[in-house]
């Protein structure tokens, strides 16, 4: 580091003053970083603050923006009659186009059916040397429809002998996924028919918690369940529930009795426990015949109110239990395999708990046990008793199998959900083969899908400008509908006020306050009206609008420390940086200060200094993610014909006849990356060394000589402890960059290996910038941008502190040492 | 149609060419340095004995002259293995590009395939079938972003570090206070923010949000002001005021000259890291037409990229030009690193 001192300026002559130029020259340089770096940096902060969540088109999508109106409008909902006439589009064909999206393409993001990994699983588990597996060719055709993005080549045998494999296979994390994977489904179709159901019923006569208990159907039922003789399955049932409620409510309850503290209204009935009471008196079938006997005694009763109370709870309690459910945001990576079982585990299984608890679910079966009715302690059928005793084992599965089952799960559903109804077919009608043309991969490939559109024959009708001219048609009806309103009251106005004035004078009070109310409903119409014309609705907020900044405070920073699972991944991906940068770090100083003490040493006169500082430096300047991806392709494993170097190497020189899998094991992936990070910076270091050694005085070394030190001594008593400021500087440097680390593990190992932290299960090398990116960047649907930023904002103050010290480190100390000595002076002097 | 296969001849010749030479110059390199370790060892050994010649040695100094001896050959065998080390995956990377996946598969290969170079061009085809590697198209993309944000982060900088060193203006110790504050801060940490205001500027989907940002380069303006302080005269700046010169003609025509030292070095690092930047085009760039030759490369990650041989012609592809340029270049970059104007 050169450190200039000098502060010389020019001295204002005779009044030409030159500090306009100054401004003028350093003018282009602020506004650039204000621009480009500040306001980004300021926006960061604020988005951490806020909901953001978002994928669609005012967000992401930039020169494809009528993609994503196809793909988030719908149409059909904005213009319910004469649909053609008012959009200028086919109803056919846009019923084509929505069945594109809604359910082909939505099925295939949701189940990624051709997941890398997945496939991947799939052929690794055909190549292994389990016994009971499906055949090579099978998943080779899979892998094929992988590397074509293809669904089609799957379709047919291939598609039969692995969906005959995934049903006959077993293993609890795959049972738990089921689980979950049904679970979802539930809740899925819960809130989906609440949104459908919205506005429909709100016409019918509306069902309340009093009309609901006084109406015939339940009086009916309580009746029968007070004078009714039971058959001793329905008597078994019935006393289990009471067992039940009594456990559950901690009273004293029977069944009869709970109901009628109903009709009471002592209890809701959108009391989880309720429903779980009527659900179970009219599902459980159990049957009590004797052995031999063809007479049946089923332990079914008849609930009449069943879909009345269902219809209701799903509008008034559901959602809001749902959505306050720590769990359920998080189930679709746990399917997706993106989340381990055990990453949350016992929030999942309280969660879990109380669905079933509420009857909203049912996965805890109801068997005979002699003469009574229990909970089935059987944990191939009881799924909660199953996640828990898969958290209390920890349990350990093939992973390999594990995920080739649940990508196959994944095939398998996608497979049995667009052949339904000969959809496909519909689509061969117009020469599309429906499987190729969907996109696999989350993102939307426009070539593709502007092809699809081409065969159905929209891309003409329905383009970007057609969007925007129906929201300009929209807003402009909006604005006439406004102004008729607005012109409508603004007649009315001086009536009101007329009446109002009027009454006032009278002094009737009610008289005044009714006219007051007639006054102000006016003034409100009005104002209301003038900001539907200023600032209209049209039908593109629907999807702009979602990205909308909400102000939340510090939810999202309250979501990193309030959730264990969300803190964890945070502190780990943190801990993993500096795992990566500590272990890369010591053999990267310590080889550097070991060449930079031998370059320099005057005894030993290292010939060719400088070719070797070329070759050592080489590295650090060449792109880092082809030296990432080279690593990775010479410690890539695979069983078959495409040995890696590193490979050939172990089962050729060494003699491992399976060589060594280093990209499954989470050290060895680690010290890969921190070799690379040595390798690539100990010649920057050395370098930055060796500058420091040879701006030492020559002088000192000249005196040791004298006083016969030793190489050693002169290292370790003058050279190091003159190199210290320089030690930290590079330290706290490499420190930052370290913070940053991206590249390297990001193309050396997509998918590591997770390891436990803190209980939680992480990637093993997934860096803090890889965590942002994936939250703010990757391919799942809902981009968390507001806890992306959130995380940005600590990496933020990790670095600005590390600034700091390095801000310290570099401050001119001879200046300051210069100044207190003249202020010592002065004081002497004076 | 013609046309264009005749370029993507003339495209693989010159790769192949580029591939030969660089592998011959590495191998040059390899065995200079092997030689130069022998003579330095022999010199050494020479050295330490003539220095004891005239007298008779005693026996304590004869066993400490063949400490010195194994002392310094362990020094040069330990440097040339990290030296070695430095260079073996671009050697091998270089040369593996030259076979075909097979061979590369089944044996250890260190050598290019000298019988059957038209293997490169094999590769070379097999590479560019999977349309997600575009070498013509990742170069352009990288250089075009590479010079323009170079010339524009040089200039401006040094324009900045000018005045800040020559005028005397108000906020002229905050603003150097604040560039030394923040130029440590990564520009990586404000990446959705960034990428929101590009949206709202309209630029997703060009070049420019990797191009425009390099104006505002507070490093830079640090390394040039650093110079400045130490190599520039403000006597030269008021002759030419004397002599009538305006502000910016000084800056164009007389300063900026003096500061061609300290500007290539900087050009250097910057030209490096815009090229070698992975982050922020990794998200900014999304069309496959306006990638950059490091997102290229990266497609080359996924398993099914299963050519070896192609994969190696590939990394190389990337590889080579940067080792081209640091041949020429290596004395200015070295001393650059060691002035400490590099950042990380």
């Amino acid at each position: 580091m050169a450190r200039g001192t000098a502060k010389k300026t020019v001295r204002r002559k005779k009044g030409i003053s030159y500090s306009k130029w100054g401004y003028i020259f350093v003018a282009p340089f602020i506004v650039a970083y204000l621009i480009f770096s500040l306001y980004p940096l300021l926006t960061t902060f604020i988005y951490s603050t806020s909901n953001m969540k978002s994928t669609v088109a005012d967000f992401w999508g930039f020169d494809n923006k009528d993609v994503y109106y196809d793909r988030y409008l719908n149409l059909n909902e904005l213009y319910t009659d004469e649909f053609t006439e008012r959009t200028g589009v086919d109803q056919t064909s846009y019923k084509r186009l929505r069945e594109y999206f809604d359910k082909f393409q939505s099925n295939a993001d949701s189940l990624d059916p051709l997941n890398e990994e997945g496939i991947q699983a799939i052929v690794d588990y055909a190549n292994s040397s389990d016994s009971d597996k499906y055949s090579v060719e099978a998943a080779n055709a899979a892998k094929t429809a992988y590397d074509n993005q293809d669904f089609s080549y799957i379709v047919g045998d291939p598609f039969k002998e692995l969906v005959d494999w995934y049903s006959n296979y077993k293993d609890e994390t795959m049972m738990n996924i089921k689980t979950v994977t049904s679970v979802k489904s539930r809740l899925d179709s819960i809130t989906e028919t609440e949104t459908s159901d919205g506005e429909g019923s709100s016409d019918e006569d509306q069902v309340t918690e009093e009309s609901f208990v006084q109406s015939d159907e339940f009086t009916e039922f309580l009746t029968t369940l007070n004078d009714t003789e039971f058959n001793p399955a329905q008597q078994a049932l019935l006393d289990y529930l009471s067992g039940y409620l009594t456990s559950a409510l901690g009273t004293d309850y029977t069944v009869q009795s709970y109901f009628q503290d109903v009709a009471d209204g002592k209890v809701s009935i959108t009391d989880p426990t309720f429903y779980y009471t009527c659900v179970t008196l009219s599902k459980t079938k159990i049957d009590f015949a004797e052995e031999g006997s063809d007479e049946k005694i089923l332990s079914t009763i008849d609930v009449p109110f069943m879909s009345t109370l269902e219809s209701f709870l799903t509008e008034n309690s559901w959602k809001d239990m749902i959505n306050s459910m720590n769990s359920t945001s998080s189930l679709e990576d746990y399917i997706k395999g993106e989340k381990d079982l055990h990453d949350d585990e016992e929030q999942l299984y309280a969660d879990l708990k109380s669905l079933q608890a509420s009857g909203i679910i049912s996965i805890v079966p109801l068997v005979r046990d002699g003469d009574s009715i229990v909970e089935s302690e059987d944990y191939t059928e009881n799924k909660l008793l199953a996640y828990r005793r898969y958290i209390d084992s920890k349990y350990q599965s093939n992973p390999t199998a594990t995920k080739a089952a649940a990508q196959i799960s994944a095939i398998k559903n996608f497979g049995d959900l667009t052949s339904e109804g000969g959809a496909p077919a519909k689509f061969e009608a117009l020469g599309i083969n429906i499987y190729s043309m969907i996109n696999y991969k989350g993102a939307i490939d426009f070539d593709k899908y502007r092809e699809v559109k081409t065969a159905i024959g929209l891309t003409d009708a329905l383009n970007y400008d057609s969007y925007v001219r129906l929201d300009s048609e929209r807003k402009q009806a909006n604005i006439e509908k406004a102004q008729a309103a607005l012109d409508e009251n603004k007649a009315l106005l001086p009536d009101a006020q007329a009446a109002y004035d009027a009454a006032k004078a009278g002094g009737d009070e009610k008289e005044t306050k009714k006219a007051y109310e007639e006054l102000r409903k006016v003034e409100n119409n009005i104002k209301e009206a003038e900001e539907n014309i200023s600032n209209p609705t049209g039908i593109l907020q629907k999807v702009d609008s979602k990205q909308l900044y909400i102000f939340t405070g510090l939810e999202n920073y309250r979501q990193i420390f309030n959730s264990k699972t969300r803190l964890d991944n945070v502190v780990g991906s943190f801990f993993n940086t500096t795992i990566l940068w500590v272990i890369g770090f010591i053999p990267q100083i310590g080889l550097a200060l070991l060449l930079s003490a031998w370059f320099t040493d005057k005894k030993i006169k290292l010939k060719g200094l400088g070719l070797m500082k070329g070759l050592m430096y080489l590295p650090n300047i060449i792109t880092s993610v082809t030296i990432a991806v080279f690593f990775r392709k010479l410690f890539m494993y695979s069983n078959g014909g495409n040995l890696s170097a590193s490979q050939l190497f172990l089962r050729n020189v060494i003699g491992m006849k399976d060589g060594y899998n280093f990209f499954e094991s989470v050290w060895a992936t680690r010290f890969i990356i921190c070799f690379i990070n040595f390798w690539m910076w100990y010649g920057n270091t050395m370098i930055t060394l060796i500058a420091g050694i040879t701006s030492i005085s020559e002088s000192l070394y000249e005196s040791a000589q004298i006083d016969g030190a030793n190489s050693f001594q002169t290292y370790t008593k003058i050279t190091l402890p003159l190199l210290r400021p320089m030690l930290l500087y590079t330290m706290v440097t490499s420190m930052i960059g370290g913070l940053q680390m991206f590249d390297i593990p990001q193309y050396i190992n997509q998918n590591p290996p997770r390891v436990n932290f803190n209980g939680t299960m992480i990637l093993s090398t997934r860096t803090v910038l890889m965590y942002i990116n994936s939250l703010a960047f990757g391919p799942q649907f809902n981009k968390l941008v507001g806890i992306a930023c959130a995380t940005s904002v600590l990496l933020f103050f990790a670095t600005t502190v590390l600034s700091l010290i390095v801000f310290y480190i570099m401050r001119d100390k001879d200046a300051a040492k210069a100044k207190k000595l003249a202020k010592k002076g002065a004081k002497k002097n004076g | 149609m013609a046309d264009n296969k005749e370029k993507l001849d003339q495209a693989t010749e010159k790769v192949s060419d580029e591939a030969k030479n660089s592998v011959a110059a590495a191998k040059k390199a390899a065995a200079q340095e092997a030689k130069e370790a022998e003579s330095a060892v022999e010199t050494a050994a020479e050295e330490v004995s003539s220095e004891n010649a005239p007298s008779e040695p005693p026996k304590k100094l004869k066993s400490l002259k063949a400490a010195r001896a194994a002392y310094s050959t362990l020094v040069y065998v330990v440097v040339t293995f990290f030296a070695l080390l430095a260079i073996f995956p671009f050697v091998y990377m270089i040369t593996n590009a030259t076979w075909d996946s097979f061979t590369i598969s089944t044996t250890l290969k260190l050598w290019p395939n000298f019988k059957n170079m038209g293997q490169v061009i094999t590769n070379y085809h097999t590479l560019t079938d999977r349309a997600t590697f575009s070498f013509a198209v990742g170069f352009r993309n990288s250089f075009v972003i590479s010079v323009s944000s170079t010339a524009l982060s040089v200039y401006f900088s040094a324009l900045t570090a000018y005045g800040i060193k020559v005028y005397d203006f108000k906020i002229k110790k905050v603003l150097f206070a604040l560039i030394v504050g923040v130029m440590m801060v990564p520009a990586a940490v404000n990446i959705t923010g960034f990428y929101r205001l590009m949206h709202s500027m309209h630029l997703l989907g060009t070049l420019w949000p990797l191009i425009l940002p390099a104006i505002g380069a507070p490093a830079t303006v640090f390394f040039i002001k650093q110079y400045l302080d130490s190599s520039l005269s403000i006597e030269i700046i008021e002759a030419a005021r004397i002599d009538g010169a305006n502000e910016f003609f000084t800056f164009n025509r007389i300063c900026l000259p003096l500061m061609i030292p300290a500007l290539s070095t900087q050009a250097i690092f910057s030209f490096l890291g815009s090229w070698n930047n992975f982050f922020a085009p990794s998200i900014l760039l999304t069309r496959s037409e306006l990638k950059t030759l490091p997102l290229m490369v990266a497609s080359l990650y996924g398993d099914r990229y299963t050519d070896m041989g192609a994969v190696n012609l590939g990394l190389s592809i990337s590889v080579v030009p940067i080792i081209i340029v640091y041949c020429f270049l290596q004395r200015y970059i070295i001393s650059g690193v060691s002035a400490g104007g590099v950042k990380e």
